[in-house]
């Protein structure tokens, strides 16, 4: 990771915005340096080798009915035993992980009626058992034991040095397709991670669609990559490495959309996380400064000229707090700017995201 | 039962709609009965009335004059009688008959002995066979789907039909599955007398291996007739629906959440042995042990046909192991089935303004700040409040289309159960379950027996049934309700 190199790059904001990082911004980046460059960071140490996710493997191992079950059985008990120890920084229950369980199974292995007398597998039992040690014992994500995560009806590649996308952000696409003419318009995802965004958006397009997805992260967009060719989107979709709007200097002002779910969890929250996301995900997709709108703020800005006249944007915010924030600011300050702010809840009832046009 | 599993087989592969035509012109009637063993049906005004489902379609047609009016019922029953296909084009409809005018009725009626079919008498095969044939007829309750075929093919026959695509999609359909119902009996009418002919023909000329051929063609068709009885079960309209079933612990805590439990597993296993696939929708366990509510969606042909028979209540009666005193205990767990209408008959329509979707069980920050799989989703119909839930998706999303297509079924019955006065066939929601509707008792002590209180059919073993072993219970009750002797 070259951090000299982060930091100028942002530094570097090409945009007439007169701060281009807020303070904050800079100084949360300087602080993280240490943090990152740490060999215990789980998630930049430890870049697992390149062996693809689960569902994906072939069926060349098995094992008796039986041995299968013991391990089901083993791996229920431990479920049991843990259950309670990991809930107390908000982890699974002993219920959600044998719903985990029965997933890793789905995906580990090909589905035949008891009668038969031997489990096809895509793994070695051995592998499986050792896998669901570390997700008891380690706390590491069941998305990145299995390699993927199921996201609206897309089942997406992930792995350490990647953010695990969301169920909330499944809804940004959803307002995309709200929009009139999204269909053929060049849409931009700034820090796309494992592409979710970008992907959703780029099975609606039709001739003449296309999306940017941007990230500063080589992991990210080498996880989008395999991501975007699953699904067949390589003409649709354009993958660019930077920092936020660097990337997108050639299309300054002809945005039609931008969407964002960029890191906006305050940097002081970051030790109070569940173990999954505080000691496995990446910090870089996570942490959003000072007051977590470092970020967020520099979108707005930069969106003003990216976007082209009656362009569109929606930010996916840490809830009612930053989306008040930010509806305010667009609606006071750069009222001249954008119009049609609003607030869209999850489906928790927490005001998830803001979107608006570009005047 | 290998015959019950044959003709599951048989009918996947039988076209499942009729296909239409893309000019209205271009559907030709030609007439089942043409020579069918019923005449052109007569129904008095009143009946024919009767018979007609309130779809807004025929609202239109016929709603014009004044309902109320005695003129109006006249004028209206001439306009619905004139144009009749029936009467137009087969005044003369003969009963099919043999050579020396043998009608199947007759045959049936002649009360000839039925022995066994090793036995080489063709009286004793014809016997059998016309016996079926009655039987099937009834279960399909012939008459009235005469009547039926005959008000949509009017219908079907008007100029203005397609103005209505939706509509008209709708009654081609559901003309082209009758017409074909009646058609099968018909030709295997024909078919026995056709062999009786024949094999009367093989005597007279001493040709004994047409004699032969024509007495193994009525055993053929007398193994046959088993399956087609089966079959003339799940006639019903949205018989071969897959279904979701629900099922709802009663009062009394633990002890009825765990039999609630059981009676769910009770219909996986069944399920499963039926060729079935099972996905749970939707569970809320209990605190200590079972469930207090849950529902399961069974894809496959005639999924909703066999399931129907168990809406109600069960009652178990028990030593309950959660009774440390080791009393008796009963307890109850109400049972709703709801078809899965096909796309082509949906009929609700869903606003999405009226929609409320929540996140099920969800907590704290959300977002970037947690990792989880629960993505469970509730979705309320604010206008009627009923809603729906899923969790068993791996996506978010998915877990709302599902809720979305347990939220159509439910408003989809609600709607039926509308209709259901003059049409449909419609069955219980939970909620209209009343927990007097008790429809079967198992139990486990002090002896062991499970009865079913609507036909008396009983079991002495309740583990086999637990285990999923219901098939009897369903024939036992579909025949029962269909073999009264109202029907035909
Ligand atoms: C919360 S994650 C979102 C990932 C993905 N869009 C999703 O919703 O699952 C934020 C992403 O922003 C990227 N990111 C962080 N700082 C960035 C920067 N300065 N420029 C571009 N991307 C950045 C991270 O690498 C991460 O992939």
């Amino acid at each position: 990771m070259n951090w000299i190199w982060t930091v100028e790059m942002t530094l570097r904001f090409p945009l007439a915005i007169r701060s281009p990082l807020p303070p904050a911004l800079a100084s949360s980046l300087h602080r993280r340096l240490p943090i990152l460059s740490s060999p215990s960071a789980a998630a930049l140490s430890s870049s697992p080798p390149a062996s693809p996710p689960l569902f994906l493997r072939p069926l060349v191992f098995s094992a008796s009915r039986s041995d299968f079950l013991d391990f089901r059985r083993w791996a229920e008990s431990l479920a049991l035993a843990a259950g309670p120890r990991l809930t107390c920084d908000g982890g699974p229950d002993a219920g959600l992980l044998g719903r985990e369980l029965s997933w890793l199974l789905e995906d580990a292995s090909a589905s035949s009626d008891s009668s038969v007398d031997e489990v096809r597998l895509r793994v070695e039992l051995e592998e499986l058992y050792r896998l669901w040690r570390e997700r008891i014992e380690k706390r590491r994500p069941f998305q990145y034991i299995v390699g993927c995560e199921h996201w609206r009806d897309l089942i997406l590649v992930v792995k350490e040095g990647v953010l695990i996308p969301r169920p909330e952000t499944e809804v940004v696409v959803d307002l995309v397709a709200e929009v009139q003419g999204f269909e053929k318009g060049l849409w931009a995802d700034l820090g796309t991670g494992s592409g979710a965004i970008a992907v959703g958006i780029g099975r609606m397009l039709k001739e003449g669609g296309r999306v940017l997805a941007t990230d500063l992260s080589p992991v990210a967009l080498e996880v989008a990559r395999v991501n975007v060719e699953r699904y067949e989107l390589k003409d649709k979709i354009e993958l660019r490495q930077g920092s936020w709007f660097e990337p997108l200097q050639d299309v300054e002002g002809e945005l039609m959309g931008l969407v964002s779910n960029p890191p906006y969890i305050p940097s002081t929250n970051l030790s109070g996380l569940q173990a999954e996301v505080g000691q496995h995900e990446p910090k870089l997709a996570l942490d959003g400064g000072d007051d977590g709108m470092d970020h967020l703020l520099h979108l707005c800005e930069g969106s003003s000229l990216a976007l082209k006249s009656g362009g569109f944007f929606a930010f996916e915010t840490n809830g009612d707090k930053q989306s008040k924030f930010i509806a305010d600011l667009m609606t006071t300050r750069w009222r001249k700017v954008f119009h049609n702010v609003k607030m869209v809840s999850d489906f928790a009832g927490i005001k998830r995201f803001v979107t608006g046009f570009r005047r | 039962m290998a015959a019950f599993l044959n003709f599951a087989k048989r009918s996947a592969s039988k076209p499942r709609c009729f296909l239409l035509p893309k000019n209205p012109n271009a559907f030709a009637v030609d007439n089942p009965l043409s020579s069918a063993a019923t005449a052109a049906p007569s129904f008095s005004t009143s009946q024919s009335h009767a018979q007609f489902p309130t779809r807004p379609r025929f609202k239109q047609l016929f709603d014009g004059g004044g309902i109320a009016s005695g003129t109006g019922e006249i004028i209206r029953f001439t306009q619905f009688r004139e144009p009749r296909w029936i009467s137009s084009q087969s005044t003369a409809v003969s009963v099919p008959t043999t050579a020396d005018g043998l009608t199947v009725d007759a045959i049936a009626a002649k009360g000839w002995p039925i022995l066994d079919e090793s036995e080489s008498d063709w009286r004793s095969h014809a016997a059998a066979i016309a016996q079926s044939v009655q039987l099937i007829k009834k279960r399909l309750q012939w008459r009235k789907l005469i009547i039926r075929l005959d008000q949509l093919s009017f219908v079907i026959n008007k100029p203005n039909l397609w103005d209505d695509p939706v509509y008209a999609g709708r009654v081609s359909r559901e003309h082209g599955e009758l017409f074909n119902k009646i058609k099968e009996v018909n030709s295997y009418e024909h078919e026995l007398l056709e062999h009786i002919d024949l094999i009367k023909l093989a005597r007279e000329e001493n040709d004994e291996e047409l004699e032969l051929e024509s007495m193994n063609a009525l055993v053929n068709m007398r193994r046959n007739a088993k399956e087609k009885e089966l079959e003339a079960l799940l006639s019903g309209d949205n018989d071969s629906c897959s279904c979701f079933i629900e099922v709802q612990a009663g009062a009394g805590g633990t002890e009825s959440m765990d039999w609630a439990s059981m009676v769910m597993n009770m219909y996986k296993s069944w399920a499963q042995r039926r060729g079935f696939a099972v996905t749970v929708v939707e569970e809320m366990p209990g605190e200590i042990a079972g469930i207090k509510r849950a529902t399961i969606k069974l894809d496959g042909e005639y999924a909703f046909g066999y399931a129907k028979s168990e809406v109600g209540v069960h009652r178990l009666v028990r030593i309950s192991p959660f009774d440390s005193g080791k009393r008796r205990h009963t307890s109850f767990a109400a049972v709703a089935v709801i078809p899965i209408l096909g796309d082509g008959s949906t009929r609700y329509e869903i606003k999405e303004s009226d929609l409320r979707i929540e996140r099920f069980r969800a907590s704290g920050a959300g977002g970037q700040h947690v990792n989880t799989t629960e993505s469970a989703v509730r979705i309320v119909h604010i206008p009627t409040g009923i809603s729906a839930t899923c969790q068993n998706e791996r996506s978010q999303h998915s877990n709302k289309n599902s809720a979305m297509a347990v939220l159509q079924s439910r408003l989809d019955q609600l709607e039926m159960a509308r209709q259901a006065q003059i049409n449909a066939e419609h069955t219980q929601s939970l909620a209209e379950i009343s927990w007097g509707n008790q429809i079967r008792t198992y139990v486990l002590h002090p002896y062991r027996m499970v009865k079913d209180l609507r036909t008396n059919y009983e079991v002495s073993d309740p583990s086999s049934v637990l285990d999923g072993d219901l098939d009897g219970f369903i024939l036992n009750f579909l025949s029962a309700s269909l073999d009264k002797d109202g029907n035909i």
